[in-house]
């Protein structure tokens, strides 16, 4: 983690300590990009030392930093992680301190001041790649473009002095990093280049979906034929992993009825209330808060594996969340039906970060037709301690039942009997004009708890969201969806 | 602060702050020691948190050690007050005087009822009114001492156990946190003329104020990785056999996969290498004195029954006891195995 240039820094004027890294950075980068390397070291090795010449755009590298500072703030906060009001600030303080040229040390300082929580981390974790990414990208444009705009005014790197900014010296500490891709010069052509680049989404466009004609003739039969797991799963973006996570703790919210003392919130703790009263004469002035601890999960994943759900649903995210449930979960288990059921936990359990994989090798199939009352049965008769009063149950299935509507209401209301509660997802309710209304859907649907859409990621987090704010008793699903109001909003419209 | 000093805390870099840990023997992964540096550089109180036995305390030691400086300890349980950690008055001390002055003056004869009268005409008789409030009197507590230490080094004020003190006590604390002063009504004003290094760890028992958390940088230390609690290990317990060391630490990875009540903390690890080695340390010589026993070789890899009998170092719930049976035990021999593989990588 930590490079070798370290052992030259050990000044205390912090101007030279950052120069002799800056400086030490780009030789070491020398590995990587040998060309740009060379001419780096030479326009910001001297820069930074105190002399006058090649002085990036300051002002624009600093506006930059803390601009994705505040997003990376609004990132995190938005996934739940509760940054200090200050913590930005303090985080640009901290970044004057470590500089900007190391990735482990930005990290660190940064997760020292916007992190409070070791809840947190993991969010901090997701993000914090992105927020690289885009912070080096923006600082390469920045001084890309200053250095185009010198070598236009002046011929070399020993050239005139003038253009150093009189504010530089105010912010030695922001000195972009090195290693500027000066190809990229004649790349971009002229004017100045303030789009940041961000990391683009690269999912989909390989095996996730079935190619156009196959889809076009595949038929949804009840024998539909199977096949084995053929996704070739692509790593999900934090924003995605996060959105499984955050679905994964909303469930786990849904049994617990123990509490945790907590700083600030609405519950009120009586016991402690009352023992705090006892130092005022009985009159409680203060009154503690609690909140609701996080508690283990107990899960029980069906996936309706038939062809209509997957060339539906985002199957990485499918299999990423199954996963994740079990790994999250202090009990789960994960059991993938068409027209039978199998269970596939150990597979998830034994993945290492590929189900799919795991899937291929114990030779799961997928892909037929469904049978929910059947698998509801054969879950009842093979696997009865799968679930029970503990557990959140989770079925992702359209709905689109070919079996017999008796045997898929006796074993719903089985399940809703037995376990703590149902979450259904179903791929087709996205869809603004979606109604339960199909013969399967029609008959579970008054012993679920809560019905949302899913089909990728954000459905996921959407529905986390319901989840935290309402609680399963109170009004949440597919029906409730910011986002269905929305979209049939948009379709009147036109 | 003597800002040209070399060893003052704020103005060291990494790299000696690491050697500094290196030579206590603490080791340390790159981002804790980025924190702690930042923490000194800015000069911030550290919120230090991690499972039990990451070694959060022993961070707070180790400062102390490597700075050359004194370590004011401040453990915080439930009904902490104030009074606890900053200072008290001498009462006795207090009242003892009063009570000296009195005899020599008032003779003694003079009852407790109305010794504080007496004692309030003698402080206006004396030419120094009021002087059982003196520094004579004031008995220093942790946080009052860390503002005013005898050398100009700046202590290290370890508050242990944050998380146990009340909320009342955390507010409290921010006040000297954030100005490193406090005010005694009857004495003035106290200002460090070295802010003190301040390391607060928390167990997370409950969660802490956002106002405490704000003030904080904020450092979680993770559970070590294989190889950086074998470093630890052989740095601890040097007495134990390196390929023994390498096992510890592998069946001890593999303990914390299981999910035990208390999972072990390095402390934990250590503890148990300590065992291990005394135990083949007494088996070798009785073997010594009994007969040349080829089984108990120095680098003897570790045997079942060895972990049977000094299981209690590590697992501390008699649940987890009862949960290691042979099935685990033979994957733990299996994790030992590998381990003297990963050594030579």
């Amino acid at each position: 983690m930590v490079s070798p240039h370290d052992a030259d820094s050990g000044d205390s004027a912090e101007t030279t300590a950052r120069g002799s890294t800056d400086s030490d950075r780009s030789s070491a980068g020398g590995g990587d990009d040998p060309r740009t390397a060379t001419a780096a070291s030479n326009r910001f090795g001297d820069a930074a030392t105190g002399s006058d010449h090649g002085v990036p755009d300051f002002v624009a590298a600093r506006r930059h930093v803390l601009t994705e500072l505040l997003w990376l703030a609004t990132v995190l906060r938005r996934n739940g992680v509760s940054v200090p009001t200050t913590g930005p600030l303090e985080a640009a303080r901290t970044l004057s301190v470590v500089g900007l040229s190391e990735q482990s040390r930005v990290d660190a300082a940064l997760r020292a001041t916007l992190v409070t929580e070791a809840a947190d981390r993991d969010a901090f974790d997701d993000a914090f790649p992105q927020f690289w990414h885009r912070l080096r990208t923006g600082l390469e444009r920045i001084a890309t473009a200053h250095g185009r705009d010198r070598t236009t005014g002046t011929d070399d790197a020993d050239g005139d002095p003038a253009d150093a900014g009189s504010g530089r010296e105010e912010e030695p500490q922001l000195l972009p990093e090195a290693e500027t891709p000066s190809t990229v010069d004649g790349q971009d052509g002229p004017g100045p280049a303030p789009q940041v680049r961000i990391a683009t989404d690269r999912r989909r466009a390989t095996g996730d979906r079935p190619d156009a004609e196959e889809s076009s003739a595949r038929r949804y039969s009840p024998v539909g034929g199977s096949r084995l797991v053929d996704a070739e799963l692509d790593r999900l973006s934090s924003g995605e992993r996060a959105s499984i996570h955050r679905f994964v703790d909303a469930l786990a919210t849904i049994p617990g009825r123990r509490r945790r003392p907590a700083s600030s919130g609405a519950a009120v703790d009586a016991r402690r209330a009352l023992r705090a009263s006892l130092a005022t004469g009985g009159a409680p002035l203060e009154l503690p808060a609690r909140e609701p601890t996080p508690t283990e999960l107990r899960c029980c994943v069906l996936v309706d594996v038939s062809g209509s759900v997957l060339d539906t649903i985002d199957r990485s995210v499918l299999l990423h969340f199954a996963e994740h449930v079990q790994r999250r979960a202090r009990y789960a288990r994960v059991f993938l039906f068409d027209t039978d059921l199998v269970d596939a936990t150990a597979e998830f359990e034994r993945s290492g970060g590929n189900p799919a994989a795991a899937l291929r090798d114990a030779r799961v199939e997928w892909g037929g037709g469904t049978k929910i009352g059947a698998a509801l049965e054969t879950l009842r008769r093979r696997h009865p301690d799968a679930v029970d009063r503990r557990t959140v149950v989770v079925v992702v299935s359209d709905g689109l039942d070919v079996g017999e509507p008796e045997l898929l209401e006796d074993g719903i209301t089985w399940l809703a009997d037995r376990a703590d509660s149902i979450v259904w997802l179903n791929p087709l309710a996205t869809s603004p004009a979606f109604e339960p209304s199909s013969r399967g859907m029609a008959a579970s649907v008054p012993y679920v708890d809560a019905l949302f859409g899913f089909v990728g990621p954000e459905d996921l987090a959407a529905a986390a969201r319901q989840i935290e704010r309402r609680g399963l008793d109170g009004p949440v699903g597919y029906e409730y969806d910011r986002r269905r109001r929305e979209r049939t909003g948009a379709t009147a419209d036109d | 602060m003597t800002g040209s000093d070399p060893t003052a805390p704020a103005s060291l870099s990494e790299d000696d702050l690491r050697e500094r840990f290196e030579r206590r023997d603490y080791v340390a992964d790159a981002a804790t020691v980025t924190t702690v540096s930042l923490a000194l550089q800015l000069e911030r109180p550290l919120l230090v948190e991690g499972p039990p036995g990451s070694g959060k305390t022993e961070l707070g030691k180790v400062l102390a050690a490597a700075f050359d400086t004194e370590l004011i300890r401040l453990q915080c349980y439930e009904g902490l007050t104030a009074e606890n950690a900053l200072y008290e008055w001498n009462y006795t001390k207090q009242l003892l005087a009063i009570q000296a002055n009195e005899g020599t003056v008032a003779g003694g004869d003079g009852p407790t009822a109305t010794a504080d009268v007496d004692s309030a005409d003698r402080a206006e008789a004396s030419e120094e009114p009021g002087t059982v409030f003196d520094e004579e009197f004031l008995l220093e507590r942790p946080l009052l001492r860390a503002l005013r230490p005898g050398t100009d080094r700046p202590p290290v004020l370890l508050i242990d156990e944050i998380d146990r003190a009340d909320e009342e006590f955390e507010a409290f604390l921010l006040e000297v946190l954030s100005d490193f002063q406090v005010s005694i009504p009857e004495l003035g004003t106290v200002t460090a003329s070295h802010p003190p290094i301040v390391i607060l760890t928390s167990n997370r028992t409950r969660g802490l104020s956002d106002a405490l958390k704000r003030r904080c940088l904020y450092l979680y230390v993770e559970p070590p990785s294989f190889e950086t609690e074998y470093e630890i290990v052989r740095r601890k317990v040097p007495e134990l056999d390196a390929v023994v060391a390498a096992e510890v630490c592998a069946i001890v990875e593999r303990f914390r996969e299981e999910a035990f009540l208390k999972q072990p903390g390095v402390a934990e690890t250590l503890d148990w290498a300590r065992a291990v080695a005394r135990l083949r340390e007494s088996n070798s010589a009785d073997a010594e004195s009994a007969d040349a026993g080829g089984e108990s070789s120095a680098a003897a890899s570790i045997s079942a029954g060895e972990i049977e009998r000094t299981i209690g170092c590590l697992l501390k719930e008699a649940e987890d006891v009862d949960r290691v049976d042979t099935e685990l035990l033979e994957q733990l021999r299996d994790a030992a195995a590998a381990a003297r593989d990963r050594l030579e990588d």
